[in-house]
């Protein structure tokens, strides 16, 4: 055989973790459905010279991915001085700085009590996620787990866990399954100040702030965050995509081969055993192990279902993945950008108080969409120049709630519905908006599993939600990567530790595929 | 007249109250119970509020009352009977009905009816929930260990609780891991495909708690219902005969038979403390009675917030009771009716609605219907389509309304305590009027029937009972607030800081329910310590 192993997916898990594979000599195979590497960091063209990244914030590089990878080749962070924004339509405005001290500065304007209790409620929250970065570096305990190789590393978890102190260590406890909204309650009583927190608590949920876990959600996402940032890591220089592209680098020098355009349909099994994988043009690929960082849902899909217990399927099938996420990409004018007046670029959140967020959740409890859809933007082409042409900007929106299982479907008319919901949000905060535009387009649930081949639209792989993390991901009993034929490891987001922890999953199931 | 030196006095005659009462005087202590009102039970009790009927005012069924109180105490011998509650009905949209009958074989065949799947996947599903609810029992029972602490009795408590959970297998912890972080919905959603069983079922996942079927945490709710047992039996429901206020009596009965006084019409105004130390309590005619241990029953806020003066508390404490979240959100009609109401869906046999009729009947047509009333409630208003859960009293104990007559007990949510505007008799009449008209859906004669009314909104509730926003388990059972995080961390050993002040009520764990086991455990702890 050629290859010792076949990774799907050339997305930041699929190429960390071949590379891991590759440094420990073995021959390794990425296989790319797309044109193009880089999975959900890959920019799309949306209009002639026009990119578009899908986020503004791509997650936190782990100390052992950023090791095995060595110094990454161009590939600079520049430090996050503005977190985000919140803009109510009535000319509210609050910005949250990384610096504590500056942020508490302008929640003053909106409340002395909560300017004062902002900087120690933020460096608590950062304590905590701390603890959730430890977790993200292993694999997830169980139950059953006994072996000195697995309870090793919890003890120093728990030496971490202790070192915060009796009453935060029960206040992490208390706080993972509270609701955003109780928690930013306790504390703040500013309006603008809970709805700019509780937007980064609900991003990829189709769950409103009100809804529990919300906090952990909000902690997973300040994983890898700087100090002071409730929203967000440290932002790549070069490219929105540099870290997939510096990945790849390594992997290559590694002999690690990468073929894009290379759907894989089926992975191949034979007496139990993997023996490679079919790609769409029929060529068979034989390797004894396959690591797919596809989601659980869509690599199960491509096994024959003979080789899987009944009660595993039952698992996968239920899988929570519920993209409700859209995208609305702008081509516009320069000089429109200059009209949204913030001094460093970072995401603005136009939803200004949280019972707001809370209704536009709401509908898509009942599979509708929100009429009044939470919308945050931010001008990608600012960051980053080479998106657009001279004289040109991309502004990128997030549209929650549009959730994947729409009533009656996503049909051409709530597609162009939800575009124009989002383009008169924006144009409420920016004069001119409107007419600045040079194209739009839109990515539904629909869309991004199409493009991006994730089930339901969900870039996340499965919902951050409490019974979906830790030895729960993907599935029940199965969150140590190893799946249930030998030889076949899931290694995406769709794994501890998910989305947003970049290499963190593929790293993990490349060493679980040593073993 | 009785000396006003005691070795313990309980302040509140609600059932942990007793309970903790009756296990002290077991244990030789002189013990004096003290409640406001002028009988005991708290929200236990059964009172004769229009003539000749009799209404389980508030909590309406039982079947979490610990076996080993009912044991401990031979609570049998002081009246305690339960007579079991045979079905649920949940009447359908379309004119027809759901029934689960207290016989499994006529419940699958009647799920066959609806969905053979279903009826197949709640054979398991049953199982899976017993070995669930049996996995979480020993928890109730358990004063709930400290994870964060070092010392030898936490340890030991936190080694048997991970022996304890190891000892369930993979496959039953990450079920119960489940069950505590999702929601009802979900959590039903994997198991059954028909929509009416799926609601009844998340209808117990919801129940006084500010939450929706389809709010992570509620699964916990629906798991903590399913816990109920009755002689052993579980998932039975039943009532008690002469209403609900038997049991509380049954128990108060048991206390005086070891020698507890009970002092009805006794409001405690204040607990008296010498430095950190209790002493005594203060009644609101300036009676003051001594003892060296003092327990409370009333919930987290009335036991900190009132009875103490705040100031003399740690301010963590003080902190965590302020955030502690009560919320309640259902309320009550109790109904004098003067005949049975004919519910549409089973007007066809009227033998199989007059079997019915002993059972409860749940208006709860379908998840989305559920969801939707949370919705109103989120923003501040009662549900207009309310959830229901309904109990004709005088069918299961004829002896609740004179001959011919009824009373039907309607458990009503969500009716937020924080209602726009506040609750006032305009906003009363309302809730109450949307109740019956709901109910008119499903059962057209409801209105020619009543006799009397008495609604019950979450301020009523609060007001009589003292129970703290009206919330029915002195505290939502949400997982922020369970184990030892209830009330508060730190103090979640029925323990306060004023040395010999107690806490027993339904606000400590386990709470919530006529289960009476906070009362046992604070008992036991005082008498351990």
């Amino acid at each position: 055989m050629k290859y010792d192993a076949i990774v799907i997916g050339a997305g930041p898990n699929g190429l960390v973790a071949a590379t891991t594979l590759a440094q420990h000599r073995k021959r390794v195979l990425v296989l790319e459905s797309a044109l193009e590497i880089g999975g959900h960091m890959r920019t799309i063209e949306f209009a002639p010279g026009f990119r578009s990244p899908l986020n503004e914030d791509h997650g936190w590089i782990p100390p052992r991915v950023r090791s095995i990878v060595g110094e990454f080749k161009g590939l600079t962070q520049v430090p996050l001085e503005v977190s985000m924004t919140v803009a109510g339509a009535d000319g509210a405005r609050l910005t949250l700085h990384s610096s504590p001290e500056k942020a508490a500065a302008e929640i003053r304007a909106h409340s002395d009590r909560d300017a004062a209790r902002w900087p120690a409620f933020v460096a608590r929250l950062q304590r905590f996620a701390g603890i959730l970065a430890e977790l993200y570096q292993l694999t997830p305990p169980d139950i059953d787990t006994r072996s000195v190789g697995e309870v090793l590393p919890l003890v120093g978890i728990g030496r971490k866990l202790r070192a915060l102190g009796h009453a935060d260590m029960i206040e992490f406890l208390r706080v993972l399954p509270m609701s955003v909204q109780d928690l930013l309650d306790d504390a703040f009583e500013s309006e603008l100040l809970k709805a700019a927190v509780a937007a980064c608590a609900i991003r990829d949920l189709q769950q409103g702030p009100r809804s529990g876990g919300t906090t952990f959600n909000l902690l997973h996402y300040m994983v890898g965050a700087p100090q002071g940032s409730v929203r967000g890591r440290d932002r790549f220089l070069e490219a929105p995509d540099s870290f997939v592209k510096a990945v790849a680098g390594a992997a290559r020098k590694r002999g690690v081969e990468i073929r894009t355009g290379a759907p894989v349909v089926r992975i191949d099994v034979r007496d139990g055993a993997i023996a490679g994988v079919v790609l769409e043009g029929g060529e068979e690929i034989a390797a004894p192990r396959v690591i797919s960082t596809a989601d659980p849902s869509r690599t199960m899909r491509m096994v024959d279902p003979v080789w899987l217990d009944p009660d595993f399927m039952l698992g996968v099938r239920n899988v929570k993945f519920r993209g409700c996420t859209a995208f609305v990409f702008f081509a516009v004018d320069a000089e429109v950008a200059g009209k949204v007046d913030h001094s460093t670029p970072a995401t603005i959140s136009l939803t200004a108080d949280t019972a707001t967020l809370e209704k536009a959740a709401d509908a898509a409890k009942y599979g509708e969409w929100s009429a009044e859809p939470h919308v945050e933007f931010f001008i990608a082409s600012q960051r980053w120049p080479g998106l657009a042409p001279d004289g040109r900007h991309v502004i990128t929106a997030r549209v929650q709630y549009a959730p994947y299982h729409l009533k009656g479907g996503w049909s051409e008319a709530r597609t162009a519905a939800l575009r124009d919901k989002a383009t008169a949000a924006i144009a409420r905060l920016v004069p001119g908006f409107e007419s600045a535009i040079r194209h739009r387009a839109v990515l539904t649930p629909r869309d991004v599993e199409e493009r991006f081949g994730v089930t339901e639209g969900a870039l996340t792989h499965g919902e951050m939600t409490l019974d979906q993390i830790l030895f729960m991901r993907p599935v029940p009993g199965w969150g140590k990567y190893r799946m249930p034929i030998d030889g076949l490891f899931i290694g995406g987001a769709g794994a501890h530790p998910g989305p947003g922890i970049l290499g963190g999953a593929g790293y993990l199931a490349a060493r679980a595929a040593l073993r | 007249m009785a000396s006003n030196r005691y070795d313990a006095i309980i302040i509140g005659g609600g059932h942990n109250g007793l309970v903790a009462a009756a296990y002290l005087a077991r244990a030789k202590k002189r013990v004096v119970v003290l409640e406001r009102r002028p009988l005991v039970g708290g929200a236990a009790v059964t009172e004769e509020i229009y003539p000749g009927f009799k209404f389980s005012v508030f909590s309406y069924v039982v079947s979490l009352l610990r076996p080993e109180i009912i044991r401990d105490l031979d609570l049998p011998a002081h009246g305690l009977q339960i007579l079991p509650l045979e079905s649920t009905v949940t009447p359908l949209e379309s004119g027809d009905y759901l029934a689960g009958w207290g016989d499994a074989d006529e419940t699958r065949r009647e799920l066959r009816r609806h969905s053979p799947h279903d009826a197949e996947a709640m054979a398991i599903f049953g199982r899976l929930m017993q070995h669930m609810a049996m996995a979480v029992k020993p928890i109730l029972s358990m004063v709930p260990p400290d994870p964060a602490s070092l010392s030898p009795g936490d340890l030991k408590g936190l080694l048997k609780l991970g022996g304890h959970f190891r000892s369930l297998g993979a496959e039953r912890f990450h079920a119960l891991y489940k069950l505590m972080t999702m929601s009802s919905a979900d959590y039903l959603d994997e198991w059954f495909e028909f929509g009416p069983l799926k609601a009844t079922k998340s209808a117990s996942g919801i129940i006084g708690t500010f939450l929706g079927p389809r709010s992570p945490g509620s699964a916990y709710v629906l798991l903590h219902h399913y816990m109920g047992e009755i002689d052993g039996a579980f998932r039975a429901w039943g009532f008690q005969k002469g209403g609900t206020g038997g049991i509380s009596d049954a128990i108060a009965s048991a206390a005086r038979s070891h020698g507890a006084e009970i002092r009805t019409d006794a409001s405690v105004e204040k607990v008296l403390t010498k430095g950190e130390t209790v002493v005594g309590v203060a009644l609101a005619n300036g009676d003051e009675l001594r003892a060296p241990i003092v327990v409370s029953g009333l919930d987290p806020r009335r036991t900190f917030m009132n009875l103490l003066d705040p100031r003399q508390l740690p301010t963590d404490l003080v902190d965590g009771v302020n955030r502690y979240k009560f919320r309640g959100s259902s309320g009550k009609v109790n109904l004098a009716l003067s005949g049975l109401p004919e519910f549409t869906c089973m007007k066809h046999d009227k033998g199989l609605m007059l079997r019915a009729t002993r059972g409860a009947f749940s208006i709860s047509p379908s998840i989305e219907y559920l969801e939707r009333a949370y919705d109103d409630a989120k923003y501040g208003q009662f549900s207009s389509n309310p959830y229901m859960d309904i109990v004709v009293g005088s069918m299961i104990d004829p002896g609740m309304a004179p001959p011919g007559k009824h009373v039907m007990s309607i458990f009503v949510q969500y009716a937020p305590y924080n209602i726009t505007g506040g609750w006032n008799d305009a906003t009363r009449d309302a809730f109450g009027n949307a109740v019956i008209k709901t109910l008119a859906r499903f059962a057209p004669n409801i209105e020619s029937l009543i006799l009397h009314m008495q609604v019950l909104t979450p301020a009523d509730i609060e007001r009589i009972t003292g129970l703290s926003e009206g919330n029915i388990f002195q505290g939502e059972l949400a997982l922020q607030q369970l184990f030892f995080l209830r009330p508060v961390p730190a103090w979640a050993k029925y323990r306060t800081p004023v040395r010999g002040f107690w806490q027993c009520g339904a606000g400590t764990h386990p709470g919530g329910g006529i289960m009476g086991a906070s009362g046992r455990l604070a008992a036991l702890e005082i008498l351990g310590a």
